[in-house]
């Protein structure tokens, strides 16, 4: 089969009436989720795995997927009428848009931001229905060497890219493997770290761990947050002025191959490209000094770059089996409860997941923009729900998820523990994305790395000996050596 | 609050009832009479995950005999360590009859008799109730090897001992046993790998990174049909019926090669008697009913009843066979 034979099936799949509706619940979810400061993407998705569980598996993956990128949308809406990010990577749109919001244009910032979201969106899935099927055919050729390697290369990005501190990220990163060895050595089949508890057995689970970082540790953080104070403006002309639309047209573009392109790079988190894309914004304007105080391409252009990054790290996800930021951990983690796992060999054995979930992306952006343009109003409105009554419900909420995952009420014990972590964590300004990162890699990174001496006989040099390995290790160590990329690591502070 | 607010929570409020009601039915665990078993939704348990070969099996089975039942059969997945996470739930179990788990031969034996594994259950802790499927194990090449018969591996394997890279779906599976039966009866000796499953086993074969593997007729048989890998023999004393083209270990000179992947539903030790009565009536039933029939072969899993004692001798006997074999992977470490 061509590739044009599988973006029919995924769109036949994305098409069918019930995927259709699973993309709408997961875009409105994702919206709101990106609307409330505080719950993040990460957060959102962990919390509605349970809810995902008796969705046949394409069901869920469509509408964990639709939560991911909605988010992205939302996000926006806080950072305009707020100036408080409803998620990470609308941090910069803060900056211009609640200057528009200000000056009482937030609804030319909020309609710029939707209709650049939808076409970076939109470019972004068609790029990444290009270049995924070379790339995981080449991917399908890697044996464990290679993959232990290239889980080097993911997780090292990914310390090197967190928070200030590398000393922090790489205790938080050994942190994560070591939660990984809880349960079942993989190949021997002894118990390491259990202690006799039968539940330790099945190790740590991942979902749990990630509900209790980012759902109930953001919920403890929130409870502190002050009161939002909401610009109260007309949401009634969306459409920005003609001559603003030119220069959008061009920020959304730059927007779109800046955001998709980092979206490729494991690690780079929603942050970066935002931040680039206002960057370079500046830099080619006529007018770079009057960024910061309500420019419609400040809005345009980072708004643009989260949601082509969105789609664009689907890539190395889908392709090799690797996520890039704790969301698409998720994700992964979706995957593999539903008995799939991401990377090469699904596109052979579950094209209909693959492509149907790759399409999902492209009418879940057709959604979000109708959700968005004519119901923004809407949506506004959820900034005045009190806290105190959304905590508890949310709360509640999470403790029931737990609990279903598996009919344990072990999970919830480690929910609620690595929530108090995850909070004391967020205190300290110790980078969470690492410890997620290494418990959902840490299994296969060991697994390959035994693997690979069993083939080898117990020799190392099978590592370095093969040419893919080799190099991919050599970018490993450049990573975390580089003085480059830790810069750029500080710049991306938060985690989702 | 807006609409979509609005509706948000009551879908969640739904869900949220939905798990309190399952939680509810959970803790009413009172003691009842077997007389009138049952009353209330039976758990099945499958060691592993979704999707694979006990999972269909599994699932095929429930949706037959919950009509007979008169109460939901509810598969759940317990998977993790090789099975051994899922059989680790089982023994912990009420035997009131209403949680039961599908137990895979030999891996329960080789976890109980390995002392690594430091299972805390043994031999006794179960209760054999009614076995279902009976799985061979075959001896596989991807299409491109360069062996197209078994005796080529074997002369092969003899001239580069410990060279030939043979794999596995997990350490002391039934397909590990084979390996090491094979290196037995052969007197040769593979470079063993073990994967997490079939699909990894699968992966790694076609791409070169391992030369042979070993896994089970269910799992495979499509494989073959679509020419991506090429059978070498099957690993029984008759032919499979799914793949009657491709002989079996005993035809090709080695009788001591045989190997399976057992499955059937056992129970925590101490169900009562007419409890254990009732499940086989209804169980047997099921499984000589065309709909369980027509699945299972679409499947390619090969459906072999066996009831109470016959079923209990196959797993004693089992255990008796695993004992050299799991002694000598104990020494070898």
């Amino acid at each position: 089969m061509d590739a044009l034979q599988y973006w029919i099936q995924g769109f036949s799949v994305a098409l069918q009436p019930t995927n259709l509706l699973y993309a709408f619940i997961g875009c409105v979810l994702g919206t709101l989720i990106g609307v409330l400061p505080g719950l993040g993407p990460a957060a959102g998705t962990a919390i509605l795995i349970p809810v995902t569980f008796s969705l046949d598996p394409i069901g869920a993956l469509i509408m964990l997927a639709a939560i991911y990128y909605g988010a992205m949308y939302g996000g926006t809406i806080t950072s305009v009428l707020v100036n408080v990010p409803g998620e990470a990577a609308s941090v910069i749109t803060c900056l211009d848009g609640y200057q528009m919001a200000k000056q009482g244009r937030a609804g030319p910032a909020l309609g710029i931001a939707a209709i650049g979201s939808f076409i970076g969106g939109t470019f972004a899935t068609l790029a990444l229905m290009v270049v995924s099927l070379p790339l995981a055919n080449f991917a399908l050729r890697f044996g464990p060497p290679e993959v232990f390697a290239l889980l080097v290369v993911g997780l090292s990005l990914v310390t090197g890219l967190s928070g200030r501190s590398l000393l922090a990220a790489l205790i938080m990163t050994a942190f994560g493997l070591i939660l990984a060895m809880i349960g079942m050595d993989p190949v021997r089949g002894a118990p390491r770290f259990t202690f006799g508890i039968p539940p330790l057995y099945d190790g740590i689970g991942f979902i749990p761990v990630v509900m209790g970082l980012f759902g109930v540790g953001e919920i403890f953080l929130s409870m502190e947050a002050p009161v939002l104070e909401i610009i109260k403006t007309k949401l009634n002309d969306l459409w920005p002025k003609r001559e603003e639309l030119g220069i959008s047209a061009k920020a959304i573009g730059r927007g779109t191959v800046i955001g998709f392109f980092l979206g490729l790079i494991p690690g780079i988190g929603a942050i970066i490209p935002t931040f680039l894309a206002y960057v370079v914004e500046k830099k080619v304007s006529k007018h770079p000094e009057k960024f910061g105080t309500g420019v419609i391409e400040g809005v345009a252009s980072p708004e643009t770059a989260n949601n082509s990054y969105a789609n664009g790290a689907m890539v190395p996800l889908l392709t090799l089996g690797i996520p890039g930021s704790p969301t698409l951990a998720v994700i992964m983690g979706a995957f593999i409860i539903h008995g799939l796992t991401p990377g090469p060999f699904l596109f052979k054995e579950r094209p209909d997941v693959v492509w149907g979930l790759i399409a999902s992306l492209y009418l879940g952006n057709v959604i979000l923009l109708i959700l968005n343009l004519p119901l923004v109003g809407l949506w506004a409105k959820l900034l005045e729900i009190k806290y105190q009554y959304l905590y508890p419900g949310i709360l509640l909420f999470c403790i029931l998820g737990a609990y279903s995952l598996n009919q344990s009420v072990f999970d919830v014990g480690v929910m609620v523990g690595f929530g108090v972590l995850g909070y004391i964590f967020r205190k300290l300004d110790w980078p969470l994305a690492p410890t997620v990162l290494a418990l959902i890699l840490g299994p296969m990174m060991e697994r390959a790395l035994r693997t690979s001496l069993e083939m080898s006989g117990g020799d190392l040099s099978i590592l370095v000996t093969r040419p893919i390995p080799a190099v991919l290790l050599i970018i490993a160590v450049i990573v975390l050596a580089s003085p480059a990329v830790r810069l750029l690591g500080k710049r991306a502070g938060k985690d989702d | 609050m807006t609409i979509q607010a609005r509706d948000l929570k009551k879908w969640k409020s739904s869900v949220g009832l939905m798990l309190l009601v399952d939680l509810f039915l959970a803790c009413s665990a009172i003691a009842q009479s077997p007389a009138a078993y049952p009353t209330r939704p039976i758990s099945i348990m499958v060691p592993s995950i979704a999707g694979g070969g006990t999972d269909v099996g599994a699932r095929i089975l429930a949706a037959v005999a919950e009509k007979k039942m008169g109460q939901p059969l509810v598969v759940v997945n317990k998977p993790g360590a090789g099975t051994q996470v899922g059989f680790t739930e089982l023994s912990r179990q009420k035997p009131d009859g209403y949680y039961l788990g599908f137990v895979l031969l030999p891996q329960i034996n080789t976890i109980i008799l390995d002392p690594e594994r430091k299972a805390i259950f043994n031999f006794d802790s179960f209760v054999p109730i009614i076995n279902q499927v009976v799985d061979a194990g075959l001896i596989w090449v991807r299409a491109g090897s360069p062996y197209k018969t078994l005796k080529e591996l074997i002369d092969d394997a003899k001239k580069r001992p410990g060279e030939i890279r043979a794999s596995t779906t997990g350490i002391l599976s039934d397909d590990h046993l084979a390996i090491l039966m094979m290196e037995q009866a052969a007197g040769v000796k593979f470079r063993i790998v073990h994967f997490d499953g079939g699909p990894q086993q699968l992966t790694a074969t076609l791409g070169g990174q391992v030369d042979v593997s070993f896994d089970n007729v269910g799992v495979i048989n499509a494989r073959i049909k679509a020419g991506v890998v090429r059978g070498l023999a099957v690993m029984d004393k008759e032919r499979s019926k799914f793949l009657p083209e491709i002989p079996t270990t005993p035809e090709l000179g080695y009788p001591a090669v045989v190997s399976s992947s057992t499955r059937g539903v056992m129970g925590p030790k101490g169900v009562p008697e007419p409890i254990i009565k009732k499940i086989q009536e209804v169980f047997l039933e099921a499984m000589k009913n065309p709909e369980h029939m027509d699945k299972m072969d679409k499947a390619a899993l090969a459906v072999k009843p066996m009831v109470g004692e016959e079923y209990a001798k196959f797993f004693r006997e089992m255990h008796e066979r695993c004992k050299p074999l799991v002694e000598a992977v104990v020494k070898a470490r």
